[in-house]
């Protein structure tokens, strides 16, 4: 304290420059951080990509097409009209994600699943599910039991057939084939464009018309829907006319042009009637397309960077030129999908019992505890866990994907469970209170009232949950995931690598001036990417839910 | 369920269907519930399991005192080489993580505006986001040579030429490719946005009557942060110290690409040790399935009681700083 135990005769003076010296240290230690990070960076951003390397005309030309513009356009609408300025940026920033998630789509459709495979497991899961709507829509008088056992048959059905792998131990022969079976089995097939376009074009359609009929009415979603579905299959016609083949052209559509066109429709043509920002956007990609075709046309060189077509497309290699990530590109995305169908609805399931259910006594209290402590574990001891119990315990194949992705559900488990609970928790009580009310059981208002108004919080800590997953190596080299893998997993039982697992190889174990100086910075900027389009999700979707909630 | 019971019977019926489809999904979110305690017995089981088996063959006395760890060649486990490792790791980078972290926390709690503190917080998070295996490959290629540029460098501490004292100068030597500096560096950075947002976190619930009381009394900001608000948090902080340490202890990437390979015993007090090449536990860890190991055998097993070392020291850590933020938490 200022003022010792001493009388005080005046007031004296206090010096302020302890105060001053005080304020700018801690202001420089708080930049340190981030700023030695920064750098870093910018020291591994430019190994990869080589800026040094562009012809001056280049960079004039894309300054004359993109950045002049956009700062012009995008000053004068932030100006006049400061929703329409994000709004833009907001489409820009949806194309250039969903870009990258059609990429991955599109890995997924040409190099993991056959088209003929997804084509009769989508029918096989659409149809029993008809099923079971139809039931719950439409009969009170069966019974619960009864129901879902017989929604669990069609489903067993439709998938495996009778009597399907419960009958195989014993040996009984298949009898009734299941639906993706006997479709597989027609002589007859459809072009793979057709079966692709069908299944996307469904899913995205499904997707718009119903975002579409929220917005509006139920009339215009329809129309909406079937306009998105009729567009992905045009678009595997008219693809070919313009360099791209039938079914990239068709994942292209439904990943990336729907979602877009559907943003950038509510955005200028609804109430919020904002078509200054539609023409931002259309600045920023104008200026980048007349950018790329004038400096091809004018014969100025892009920066030679390491992250090219090349990279993103082809296998590991002994030379670091010709080395790729696509394998581990691959690899990360089937981990992620099982990680999230594991981790999601077992921690929202945990996270609901414990706000919603659970009784306070020792065992909760218990759990509770336990959950935090968990999440305080380092990663390389689940990588154990999962060695010693997947792979020692369940007899299963070191190194797959089933088991990377049941450990990484396992990491990440608590800290699902951590944020749902904080979103659960932020529901306002009136709300269960009047759901209650209402005479509503426990679960309905789960179903009905929590998790709705829970879900983007919820969605929110998962994806930033995923983005640690996606990052981790240890867990990956616990389970033996192999360093070095030349093609893409095709099932849940195959060998797996992942991004940071390549870069890891890349970095001790090919350790050379050359890998150093190109394939791993390549791979760090690859992976960072990834993770920013991660969290950027997550933040806008934050952001979003702050303002509503 | 929109539609309203027709018949007595009905209503039972359906009375009958909703009883009992609560109980299965109650049944169903109850077990995801006590899936996370199997989780924490699954830990132990499967790292007991193994590791009771190799401490049956190699005494558990000769593995913690040993000071030789060379299990593929020399069949000897010492886990000391390795424990010095981490240690090595985790004070050179709790040097550099506490004071920043801490001063971060005081400058985000006390001092910076709305504005500035929702711009600095969120860039702060970010390095606890960034992987480590990158943290890792920018320690080796970028750090270490940068660290190096300035290298070997002699610090004349007592300037020469005077009569009583005798001349002391500090030499650092050079860098060796793979060395505990680097790796603490980058480890130390990854750990800030710990320190930083748990401590502050307890700053920002110290009630602003004790800093207004402090301002009534004449003290000054600085007086205010660094006599009331520090003390008053003291027990957050402290928490936060300890989860940070723990994480350093558990961090596996960085240090496996960047601290070293090869297992020799580090005295933690002597300086020079923070420039040699460290193996901590969780990089031997990995060094083990990287290398040819058959499973099952002794060096495998080997992997499971470093595993439950770790897990146990971790997991006391994680209790006390509980303890720690529980039981000394002014409440006000």
């Amino acid at each position: 304290m200022a003022t010792g135990s001493s009388q005080i005769e005046d007031f004296g003076q206090v010096s302020r420059t302890v105060g001053t010296i005080f304020r700018y240290l801690i202001l420089a230690a708080t930049l340190f951080g981030i700023v030695v990070l920064a750098a870093l960076l910018v020291y591994v951003a430019n190994d990869a990509l080589q800026p040094a390397t562009a012809d001056p005309g280049w960079y004039l030309t894309f300054f004359l097409t993109l950045v002049a513009p956009t700062a012009l356009v995008g000053w004068a609408v932030h100006r006049r009209e400061p929703a329409a300025f994000t709004f833009g940026s907001f489409l820009v920033g949806l194309l250039v994600v969903s870009l990258m998630f059609s990429g991955g789509v599109g890995l997924l459709v040409v190099d993991v699943v056959p088209p003929l495979v997804g084509f009769s497991f989508a029918i096989a899961i659409a149809v029993p599910t008809a099923i079971s709507v139809f039931l719950t829509r439409y009969s009170h008088r069966i019974g619960f039991t009864s129901r879902l056992s017989a929604t669990a048959f069609v489903f067993y059905l439709s998938l495996f057939g009778l009597p399907g792998p419960i009958g195989s131990p014993i040996g009984v022969p298949q009898v009734v084939p299941s639906l993706a079976r006997a479709i597989q089995s027609i002589p007859v097939i459809p072009v793979d464009w057709m079966m692709v376009g069908t299944v996307l074009g469904g899913i995205g359609g499904a997707v718009v018309g119903s975002y579409v009929a929220g917005v509006r009415d139920a009339r215009t979603g329809l129309v909406a829907g079937g306009l998105a579905f009729a567009a992905t299959l045009v678009s595997a016609v008219v693809g070919p006319f313009v360099g791209l083949n039938p079914v990239p052209s068709t994942v292209l559509t439904a990943v990336t042009v729907l979602p877009t066109a559907t943003y950038a429709w509510r955005g200028a043509f609804t109430e919020e009637r904002r078509p200054a920002g539609l023409g931002f956007a259309a600045v920023v990609v104008g200026g980048a397309l007349v950018g790329a075709a004038a400096t091809s046309t004018l014969g100025f060189a892009g920066p030679q960077s390491w992250v090219d077509w090349q990279f993103l497309t082809s296998a590991h290699s002994g030379s670091a030129e010709n080395a790729g990530l696509y394998p581990a590109i691959g690899g990360s995305i089937l981990l992620m999908a099982t990680v999230a169908a594991l981790s999601f609805p077992i921690g929202v399931g945990a996270a609901v019992y414990l706000e919603e259910y659970a009784p306070d006594n020792r065992l909760t209290r218990f759990v509770d505890v336990n959950i935090s402590n968990l999440a305080g574990v380092p990663s390389v001891v689940y990588g154990l866990l999962g060695l010693g119990v997947f792979v020692t315990y369940l007899g299963q194949a070191a190194g797959t994907v089933i088991v990377g992705g049941a450990t990484l559900a396992l990491l990440i488990l608590p800290i699902v469970i951590i944020s749902s609970r904080e979103a659960i928790r932020s529901v306002p009580s009136n709300m269960r209170q009047a759901s209650y009310g209402m005479g509503a059981t426990r679960w309905q208002t789960v179903k009905n009232v929590i998790l709705p108004e829970a879900f983007p919080g919820i969605l929110t800590g998962t994806i930033l949950a995923l983005g640690r997953a996606i990052g981790e190596t240890a867990p990956l080299i616990m389970i033996a995931a192999p360093n070095v893998v030349f093609s893409l997993p095709t099932a849940l039982e195959s060998k797996v690598s992942a991004m940071p697992l390549q870069v890891y190889a890349w970095s001790s174990l090919f350790a050379s001036e050359d890998f150093y100086t190109k394939a791993v910075p390549a791979g760090v900027v690859v992976l960072l990417a990834v993770l920013l389009a991660m969290n950027s999700i997550a933040i806008v979707l934050r952001n979003r839910f702050e303002r509503t909630g | 369920m929109s539609n309203e019971p027709q018949s007595v019977s009905d209503s039972l019926q359906r009375n009958e269907f909703v009883v009992r489809k609560e109980r299965l999904y109650g049944r169903l979110i109850a077990a995801s519930a006590v899936l996370t305690i199997l989780v924490t017995v699954g830990i132990i089981l499967s790292l007991s399991g193994h590791a009771l088996t190799f401490w049956r063959e190699i005494s558990p006395i000769a593995f913690f005192t040993g000071t030789n760890w060379s299990p593929v060649i020399g069949n000897s486990y010492g886990v000391l080489p390795l424990v010095s490792g981490t240690l090595i790791v985790t004070v050179c980078s709790a040097l550099i993580a506490l004071p920043v972290g801490l001063a971060a926390a005081i400058y985000l709690s006390e001092y910076a505006s709305d504005r500035v503190r929702s711009l600095l917080k969120p860039s702060l998070e970010v390095l606890a986001g960034v992987p480590t295996v990158i943290y890792g490959y920018m320690a080796l290629v970028y750090v270490t040579p940068l660290v190096d540029s300035v290298l070997p460098l002699s610090v004349p501490l007592v300037p020469s030429g005077l009569p009583l004292f005798p001349e002391f100068t500090l030499v650092v030597p050079s860098l060796r490719t793979f060395n505990a500096m680097s790796a603490s560096i980058v480890v130390g950075i990854m750990i800030i946005p710990m320190v930083a947002s748990i401590s502050e976190d307890a700053m920002s619930a110290v009630p602003d009557e004790l800093r207004q009381a402090g301002y009534g009394m004449g003290a000054t900001k600085f007086d205010v942060a660094t006599g009331v608000v520090v003390p008053a948090s003291l027990s957050g902080i402290f928490s936060s110290f300890i989860l940070a340490l723990s994480r350093a202890i558990g961090e596996t990437m960085a240090v496996t690409i960047a601290a070293g390979s090869r297992a020799q015993f580090l005295n933690p007090l002597n300086p020079a040790s923070y420039l040699e090449g460290a193996l901590p536990m969780t990089a031997a860890m990995v060094q083990l399935l990287t290398g040819d190991i058959t499973g099952g055998g002794l060096a495998y097993r080997s992997l499971f009681a470093i595993g439950l070392v770790l897990f146990v020291i971790t997991l006391v850590m994680n209790i006390i700083s509980d303890f720690v933020a529980q039981r000394y938490r002014e409440e006000y």
